[in-house]
């Protein structure tokens, strides 16, 4: 602990603290740590992500989609519910099931909900007749009146009710009617949360093997040379999808466990290699030598005198690593091979490539989450920038 | 130190040489190159292919609809679908006339053509190809039984010809096997006609002779090529395969040695002025009948592109790259007016059109009749299973997944075969969603709310939209209280799965062979249990045996009756949701001529031109 | 200098073994034979298909089976995923494939990335040299992804709509020196500007620290043009870091890049590789796997000689 406190006080953490940019970029990455902290004390949960709000691929910033749309959204969904319910047994009873995210019926007598139901439907009846709805811009106030008919049949939404949904549609809606906004703050969490324990699993795996091998030499070092070798030797992405698919049938498919593995097998040989350099630097080092005549155990000289002064590359590698993890995350959740049931960035990036967002002009969902991404990213790349300044300033 | 000034001077010259117009003429360039690249005085055909592509070109190694398409051009069958007749209507493909049955239904009388060469090939004696004889066929049929040659299409000649089944287990205990041993039901005539006789007359036996899976080919070729047979085929079609790039691309040139197979003639009005077939008077209208008359195949040369991924064909479709596409889901609502299925403006005025074409397709959720908790036959058994499907939102799931535009009806029969329900609803149904039915089945078996029963598990496949649609049926369960659990596994693990009887509830597809509802009433069949393809290991004795008559029966109404006998019992015993057919939606170019696309027979691209 | 390779090799031989039995394992966590097999298959079907993959065996038999090929150099096993087709023919025709696309994008980006990396070098600290490195950080917190998607619909897609005519293909490939700038050019200049960001930045630091060197401040002082000081001295110096960096990434060209292959239709070794994984192509991966790590063990020892070439300070032993 000491250690640590003595390197916060030194030289080259004034230097950092100095560094405008960098302090920006810490301050953006709290910002997401929050987030993910927000995500997980339940504020999103998976579910929520899960719910259809409304009709797919809505555009963000309360925008109107088009005609055709328009029409499409009020004759569809909640409509064809209303509709379903009431042709039902047990009218009442259908009526109260009737949900679409925070929207239910509204509180009227089903005869009252048949005539608004015929309200709608003789408004999309003449509507329907139009061939083309988006290229007849005379037909617009039908539109709108449609709408508002359809409307109707929802029950009003409380205030809280109606700030979450305009929350939750700040950004549109996903091919499903998910969405994009929660979704893509949820991924927030994903991806730190890949990115912490990789990153602490892979830094703390290699400084141990790295400093073990660099301080005893001889068979140990060739040991773990020759571990990270043969990791090494296999093409990284190779590993990363082999190691992902030999787990696709387990019980643990499902979970985070094989993006875990498969990151950390392949994160740590970099840091190992180079505290393990550091490690033999530092093992002629007199204090070193000193401890070693004062009868100090090899254990506690590497616990107390060799790991704590490579801490600073240890921090850079954990910056460094943090980004790897969140960027090989996205290709492989986008390959299938990643997260599954629950949303991330690289979920979000395939699902907007496989439902033609894209190629149709929609960039919302794939938007967000680059954007998203781009700014941790960015803001972990300044961050780590600014530490190898401050601590390694050598460093190639 | 010498090197070292080599390579700086070298870096030095690339540094400085490098600049800003060189990369715009190089950008000019393959601008002008591009274009330049493609052909222009032959008819090209440019099609797209979905997913990888077929894997094995051999006729008795195939098994998928790539494989069935990829192999179509080259190969040919006995038998064959008329290209524009609908419904369906089988004609001589290699054969003089149709087979000429017996009284009994069981001895098949072929006469082949006399004008059949197979392709010129090195593996023939002088590299000209041989013509057609009927040892040719016979060896063919037999390969199908030789377990050396992995084939997948045993199932269509299990228990079928005489004999066959005998020779099969004979041949493969043998040393080695013997293509000349004879089969009891396979009489040779003489070179060009001979005789098959089946254990009982099956209905499907001839449409089984339309099936790739049958397909002629030389002894020569397999003995030359061997294993490689599947890469490199030689058969009697309109095409030749010139150069096969896995997973990318596929070329085929035009066989100059095809026989004289002309575009058919345009049949006109019947005489009581109602048309010959259903369709006619569009076929008509699209100019069907522009090539009436003219030497097939129409065009030169054939290249076949992969595509794993649908956004790279939509966008080289757009670009006129391909001459025709199919319009996946998602980009159902770009080029269409979801409202009305019409092509948008913008489209039309490209000169595409649209072609809609249902499939004989059935996507539909069973469960395991054999499980302890929710099969069996019993009355409270049915009504807990019944309340599942009366818990379901297929329309839901139509709408979130298939853009609406899929098919839903009851009964394991599609639409456009004997026996599917009209108005694709039957008379007694379970479709849901109707909660409050489906409660008071729950009640009525005793687990009001579901209460008593365990966790429903589900098993379908890893895909991102199967897994969603599991989701989606499991929120709709919980209405009624019954838990479900979904297991998505890759689609090894799922048949594993099916095939050790190991699911409880599972989300499966199946798509017809051939058109004739007995190739799904075999689904459920007894003996055709798990490991076979009966997954619902459904087995009612009355069912077994309404099957074993139709499948001998030829097409009557007493045979619809009995299929809708066969269906209801399916609705009632509900060892299976659904179901739910596909319609696709083809996109063309105006170039393109003659396009009638069909997904249960490929071999139709001899007919494809460009004008 | 032969001993210090042939010792090099042997120390090599364990890494090799225990990346192939390391590869092997994990690909039989999988069944690879269901898929193969056709729908109405039976038991039998089953288990004569996995004899006839040899996987009824235990392990370490089809480990020697393994290794015998691989140290005979016998790839003439067949593909499970297309019979009649070898692993070795697989190989023939796409590595060249992936060497069209990789060998120009790695020549492009050195060079370019050297250059821009010696202005900013030249630069430190003003503003131009701040604009650099900030794009270079810029650039490397895109995802590749969003790289290649947007590559392809603005580059290829758009650019036709524009101009009338193809400039870039959007899927596809045909060989030929004249197809070449066609198919493959947009694929290369996407990893071209993917990987420039983290080349620059690695190569300035290498300028940097050769800006401090005693013999740039001897040559300023001297009068000698900045030019010459910039290319001649400077980069000949940087030279061991950069052939370095150029050498270990050797190796990689041969495995492609999957993601571009992918999305461009180029069937170069990352399009085989991931396709033979998907499908459970054992062979192919297998016999890939086990040329990439001969190439990259190989090209580690090529770099320690290397430093001894051109570095008098370390030596063979």
């Amino acid at each position: 602990m000491n250690r640590i406190k003595q390197m916060i006080n030194t030289r080259e953490a004034k230097k950092l603290w100095r560094n405008k940019l960098a302090l920006v970029a810490l301050a953006i990455i709290m910002l997401y740590l929050l987030a993910a902290l927000f995500v997980m004390a339940g504020g999103i949960s998976r579910v929520t992500c899960d719910t259809v709000i409304g009709p797919n691929k809505m555009p963000g910033f309360y925008r109107q989609d088009t005609p055709e749309k328009r029409y499409e959204n009020s004759t569809k969904k909640f409509l064809t519910k209303v509709k379903r319910a009431l042709a039902a047994e047990d009218v009442e009873g259908a009526l109260s099931e009737v949900s679409l995210g925070p929207f239910t019926v509204v509180n009227k007598s089903p005869a009252e909900l048949e005539m608004l139901v015929a309200e709608v439907d003789a408004l999309a009846g003449e509507l329907n007749e139009s061939p083309n709805l988006d290229i007849d811009p005379s037909l617009l106030p039908k539109i709108a009146d449609l709408e508002a008919a359809e409307a109707q049949l929802k029950a009003p939404l409380t205030a809280w009710q109606q700030f979450v949904y305009d929350v939750s549609i700040l950004l549109g809606t996903d091919a499903q009617g998910r969405s994009i906004f929660l979704r893509g703050i949820y991924s927030i969490k994903i991806a730190i949360q890949i990115g912490l324990v990789t990153a602490i699993f892979a830094v703390s795996l290699g400084a141990f093997l790295g400093a073990a091998a660099g301080y005893f030499g001889g068979w140990v070092d060739h040991v773990v040379v020759w571990i990270y070798t043969t990791f090494s030797s296999i093409p990284n992405l190779v590993l990363l999808v082999v190691l992902a698919y030999a787990f696709t049938n387990s019980a643990a498919k499902d979970t985070l466990l094989p993006v875990y593995i498969a990151f950390g097998a392949t994160f740590w040989i970099g840091t190992c290699r180079v505290i393990r350099g550091e490690t033999l630097k530092l093992k002629e080092m007199e204090y070193v030598h000193a401890a070693q005549t004062a009868g100090f155990g090899p254990v506690h000289i590497l616990l107390r005198y060799i790991l704590p002064n490579t801490a600073h590359l240890m921090l850079i590698n954990f910056s460094l690593l943090l980004i790897a993890a969140i960027k090989s995350e996205v290709i492989l959740s986008y390959l299938g091979f990643g997260v599954k049931n629950q949303p991330s960035w690289g979920i979000m990036i395939r699902d907007a490539g496989n439902n033609g967002d894209v190629v149709g002009g929609f960039f919302w969902e794939i938007g967000f989450a680059t954007a998203l991404m781009f700014v941790l990213v960015l803001a972990f790349n300044i961050l780590s920038d600014a530490l190898q300044d401050a601590f390694d300033p050598k460093h190639v | 130190m010498k090197q070292k000034h080599a390579i700086t001077s070298l870096l030095q010259l690339f540094s400085l040489r490098f600049n800003l117009t060189g990369v715009a003429a190089l950008i000019l360039t393959c601008g002008l190159l591009g274009p330049f690249s493609y052909g222009q005085s032959e008819i090209v055909l440019r099609l797209p292919m979905p997913t990888t592509g077929p894997n094995s070109l051999d006729p008795v190694r195939g098994a998928s609809q790539y494989d069935n398409v990829a192999a179509s051009y080259v190969y040919e069958t006995l038998l064959e679908y008329e290209y524009l007749t609908r419904p369906y209507k089988l004609k001589p493909c290699l054969l003089e006339s149709m087979p000429e049955v017996s009284e009994d239904g069981k001895t098949f009388s072929f006469k082949l053509r006399d004008d059949i060469y197979f392709h010129d090939d090195p593996c023939f004696e002088d590299g000209k190809g041989r013509k057609v004889v009927t040892r040719d066929v016979f060896y063919s049929l037999k390969r199908m039984a030789d377990t050396d040659n992995q084939p997948k299409s045993w199932w269509l000649m299990q228990d079928t010809i005489k004999g066959f089944d005998q020779y099969r287990k004979e041949q493969n205990e043998a040393e080695r096997f013997d293509y000349d041993a004879p089969v009891a039901g396979m009489v040779e005539i003489n070179d060009h006609e001979f005789q098959i006789v089946l254990n009982q007359p099956f209905i499907r036996f001839q449409y089984t002779l339309a099936m790739f899976q049958t397909s002629v080919l030389p002894r020569e070729a397999v003995e030359h090529y061997q294993d490689r047979i599947s890469r490199h085929p030689v058969g009697t079609g309109p095409f030749i395969l010139e150069h096969w790039e896995t997973g990318l691309q596929m070329v085929y040139r035009r066989n100059p040695n095809y026989r004289d197979v002309r575009y058919p003639a345009d049949p006109g009005m019947k005489d009581d002025a109602t048309p010959p077939y259903q369709g006619y008077a569009q076929d008509k209208a699209l100019g069907m009948y522009d090539c009436a008359g003219e030497r097939l195949p129409l065009a030169d040369k054939v290249v076949l592109t992969m595509f794993q991924k649908n956004a790279p064909a939509w966008l080289k479709f757009l670009n006129k790259e391909l001459d025709y596409t199919r319009v996946a889901s998602e980009n159902f609502s770009q080029a269409f007016i979801k409202r009305k299925r019409t092509l948008r403006p913008s489209f039309e005025a490209q000169g595409m059109r649209v072609v809609a074409l249902p499939l004989l397709d059935m996507v539909y959720n069973g469960f395991n009749m054999e499980d302890p908790d929710y099969g069996g036959y019993t009355d409270q058994k049915k009504w807990v299973r019944q309340a599942i499907s009366l818990a379901m939102d297929l329309d839901e799931v139509n709408e979130a997944f298939y853009d609406g535009i899929n098919l839903i009806y009851d009964g394991p029969i599609p639409s456009g075969l004997d026996g599917h329900p009209e108005g694709h609803t039957a008379a007694v149904n379970y479709r849901g969603p109707n909660l409050q039915k489906a409660r008071e089945l729950l009640k009525k078996s005793g687990h009001p709310n579901g209460e008593g029963l365990p966790p429903l598990v589900y098993y379908t496949s890893q895909q991102a939209q199967s897994r969603e649609m599991a989701y989606m049926t499991a929120r709709n369960l919980k209405k009624i209280g019954i838990k479900m659990e979904v297991n998505a596994l890759d689609f090894s693990e799922l048949s594993e799965k099916m095939r050790e009887k190991g699911a409880p509830f599972f989300g499966l597809a199946w798509g017809s062979d051939y058109p004739d509802a007995e190739n799904n009433l075999q689904l459920f069949y007894g003996p055709f249990k798990s490991p076979m393809s009966n997954n619902f290991n459904y087995d009612r004795p009355q069912y077994n045996e309404l099957y074993e008559e139709i499948r001998v029966m030829p097409a009557s109404p007493e045979r619809t009756a009995k299929y809708v006998k066969m269906r209801n019992m399916i609705i009632e015993d509900v060892p299976m949701i659904g179901a739910m057919a596909r319609t696709r939606y083809y996109l063309i170019h105006d170039r393109l001529k003659n396009f009638k696309p069909e997904e249960t027979f490929s071999n139709w691209v001899k007919y494809l031109t460009i004008k | 200098m032969w001993a210090f390779i042939i010792r090099k090799l042997v120390y090599n031989i364990p890494v090799y073994l225990a990346i192939i039995f390391l590869l092997m394992v994990l690909l039989r966590q999988r069944d690879p034979v269901t898929g193969k097999l056709g729908k109405n298959a039976t038991q039998e079907d089953y288990i004569s298909k996995r004899k006839e993959f040899g996987l009824d065996q235990p392990i370490y038999l089809q480990y020697g089976v393994l290794l015998k090929s691989i140290f005979t150099f016998d790839f003439s096993q067949e593909s499970w995923n297309e019979p009649g087709v070898t692993v070795g023919e697989k190989l023939r025709t796409a590595v060249p494939r992936s060497l069209a696309l990789t060998v120009p994008a790695l020549g492009i980006t050195t060079v370019i990335s050297i250059f821009v990396a010696m202005l900013s070098a030249f630069y430190r600290g003003r503003w131009i040299d701040r604009l650099l490195v900030f794009c270079a950080v810029l650039g490397m917190s895109v995802s590749f992804l969003v790289y290649i998607i947007f590559g392809q619909y603005f580059g290829a897609y758009k650019l036709q709509q524009w101009l009338g005519t193809p400039v870039f293909s959007i899927h596809g490939y045909e060989s030929g020196l004249l197809n070449w700038p066609f198919f493959m050019l947009l694929p290369v200049l996407i990893s071209v500007i993917v990987s420039m960001g983290y080349d620059t930045r690695f190569y300035r630091a290498v300028m940097v620290e050769e800006t401090q060197a005693d013999y740039i401040t001897t040559a300023r002082a001297k009068g000698a043009p900045q030019s010459k000081v910039m290319f001649v001295h400077m980069l000949r110096n940087a030279m061991i870091p950069i052939v370095t960096r150029v050498m270990i990434t050797l190796p990689f060209l041969v495995t492609g890049s999957i993601l571009l292959e992918e999305f461009f239709g180029i069937p170069g070794m990352g399009y085989v590789l991931l396709s033979a994984i998907r499908n459970d192509d054992f062979p192919v991966v297998e016999g890939f796997t086990a040329v990439f790590a001969g190439l990259f063990i190989m090209s580690i020892i090529a770099t320690d000689i290397l430093y001894a070439v051109f570095d008098p300070r370390v030596r063979l032993q």
